[in-house]
């Protein structure tokens, strides 16, 4: 644990050093403070712009959900570039042949600060949601933001070798999360296309207001997690 | 301290590593030889635990390294022939975070500088370092908490001379302090000079297993080549244990006819090149 705990230290010192990455963790709060009191304004502005009754508050639900998930990107993007880092200095091998291990290493790059990023984003999305939302919800909410969180740093590991790259790949791997939105907008059952997206099945629940889809998001989550971990502890 | 049975390793379906039986004593400092491919870094990095999917046992420290735990690594410092530091960090922030996953108190990290120069250097960052400066801090990094066994790749790759020797120097201090050390390396005057016993290795198997001295022994003594004038230089070579019986050199002797006479061992590579019947490059 010891071990665990100083290599998680150590990501936090390197976050403290580098602009980009302190500029990240900043990130929800102010993303946060947009959403709460600039979406509102703005509805109020199109809804006298257009004469109509609502533009943009049908899809507040929406609007969390990617709330939801920004905390947990920005933070797992955040151990992502560390993780790159370490990599390309060679780092990580060495860490591997200390009492910090591949496991202990895993868990101080993407288990704590998944745990982190869920713990943050619970106490941010009642503070800076726009729906109402039951402890149940945020809570769900905050799990599947967290798991996806993970998958976007995971895919950045496993599929990029320097942190310019990860930084190409984490632009696409942001585009995951729009399965949230297909649920929304997509009523066929054409919509199921997206299915292998985790982001879909958390809009569905959302969508459907009911948190059984939580389950299918959970499950293929794990699936996600499962083949880019082993795809990334192959690489490394 | 190490006991190797039977060991063998792939990566793919192609043994890479095959059937080897060795074992290394405490307070011995034993080389892997070879060249580039051969399996000696393979090998170090199933005796590190790196590597677990490896056949027969092997054991370090009474624990067979595919059932290693994190204390495993309390005993074991390693040293990988490249640069494997924070380069953004100073040189006392990398020892410091390293120490900190280790239970065991470390040693001071000021006393460590000071063994290899770099005292002076300790706040700034690796980044600015030489190659010979990273190569010495990997080195102290791995004597952080005091271990037992050493395991050291390439530990004099790419320095200077100077580095080389200091580098060497490191490590025969540290065998004077009983620690076992395992040595990678491709450079045969190394492993002559700093090696107890070193294992030859070619195509992931061991060739030859002794010190070097009687290895060199093995293959044949020294030869004494002499050199005189008469219508034109020539030369002789007579091997220096039937130096007695060579009537020539005698009498050229006793007519104090000789130009030149100097004697030459074989090296360590001469007897890798002999057995393996490969080079070290």
């Amino acid at each position: 644990m010891r071990a665990i705990r100083s290599g998680f230290l150590q990501m936090l010192v390197f976050m403290r050093r580098d602009m980009m990455l302190s500029a990240a963790c900043l990130a929800p709060v102010l993303a946060g403070l947009g959403i709460r009191f600039g979406i509102p304004f703005l509805e109020a502005v199109l809804t006298e712009r257009f004469s109509r009754s609502a533009v943009l508050s049908p899809y507040y639900a929406l609007i969390d959900i990617f709330f939801s998930m920004l905390s947990p990107a920005m933070f797992c993007f955040i151990s992502a570039m560390v993780s790159l880092e370490e990599a390309d200095e060679k780092t990580a091998a060495y860490l591997f042949v200390t009492p910090l291990g591949r496991k202990g290493y895993l868990a101080a790059r993407f288990c704590l600060p998944a745990a982190a990023a869920f713990l943050v984003t619970a106490a941010l999305l009642p503070v800076f949601g726009l729906s109402t939302r039951s402890l149940a919800d945020i809570l769900s909410l905050s799990a599947g933001g967290t798991l996806q969180g993970v998958i976007v740093a995971l895919l950045i590991v496993a599929f990029s070798s320097n942190k310019l790259e990860g930084m190409a790949v984490a632009k696409l791997s942001s585009l995951l999360i729009f399965g949230a939105a297909v649920p929304f907008f997509l009523r066929q059952d054409a919509q199921y296309i997206m299915s292998p997206l985790p982001s879909f099945w958390i809009g569905k629940a959302v969508f459907e207001d009911t948190l059984v889809f939580m389950l299918p998001a959970f499950a293929s989550s794990a699936v996600w997690i499962r083949f880019l971990l082993r795809r990334y502890l192959r690489k490394i | 301290m190490i006991h190797v049975n039977h060991l063998s390793f792939s990566y793919t379906k192609q043994p890479f590593i095959s059937d080897m039986t060795f074992s290394v004593s405490p307070g011995e400092i034993f080389g892997f030889l070879g060249p580039s491919g051969a399996g000696k870094s393979t090998l170090q990095k199933v005796l590190t635990g790196m590597l677990a999917s490896y056949q027969g046992s092997a054991m370090v420290n009474g624990v067979e390294c595919r059932e290693r735990t994190k204390d495993f690594y309390e005993d074991i410092g390693v040293d990988f022939e490249f640069s494997a530091l924070y380069e953004k960090l100073t040189a006392r922030e990398n020892l410091r975070f390293f120490a900190s996953l280790y239970e065991k108190k470390p040693c001071p990290i000021d006393e460590l500088l000071e063994t290899v120069g770099l005292e002076r250097d300790g706040d700034k960052r690796v980044s600015q370092y030489s190659k010979g400066m990273k190569a010495r801090l990997n080195f102290v990094r791995a004597l952080l908490h005091d271990p037992a066994l050493l395991c050291l790749d390439e530990p004099t790759n790419g320095l200077d001379p100077a580095n080389s020797r200091m580098m060497k120097d490191m490590i025969l201090a540290q065998k004077a302090k009983g620690k076992t050390i395992l040595l990678t390396t491709h450079n045969m005057q190394d492993a002559a000079e700093l090696c107890d016993r070193v294992a030859f290795i070619v195509g992931g198997r061991i060739c030859a297993l002794d010190s070097p001295h009687n290895l060199i022994m093995s293959q044949g003594a020294a030869t004494v080549t002499y050199t005189w004038l008469e219508n034109g230089e020539h030369s002789a070579a007579c091997p220096l244990h039937r130096l007695s019986a060579d009537g020539q050199l005698k009498r050229l002797i006793s007519e104090n006819r000789l130009q030149s006479i100097h004697s030459s061992e074989p090296t360590l590579n001469d007897i890798f090149m002999d057995i393996t019947g490969r080079t070290l490059i």
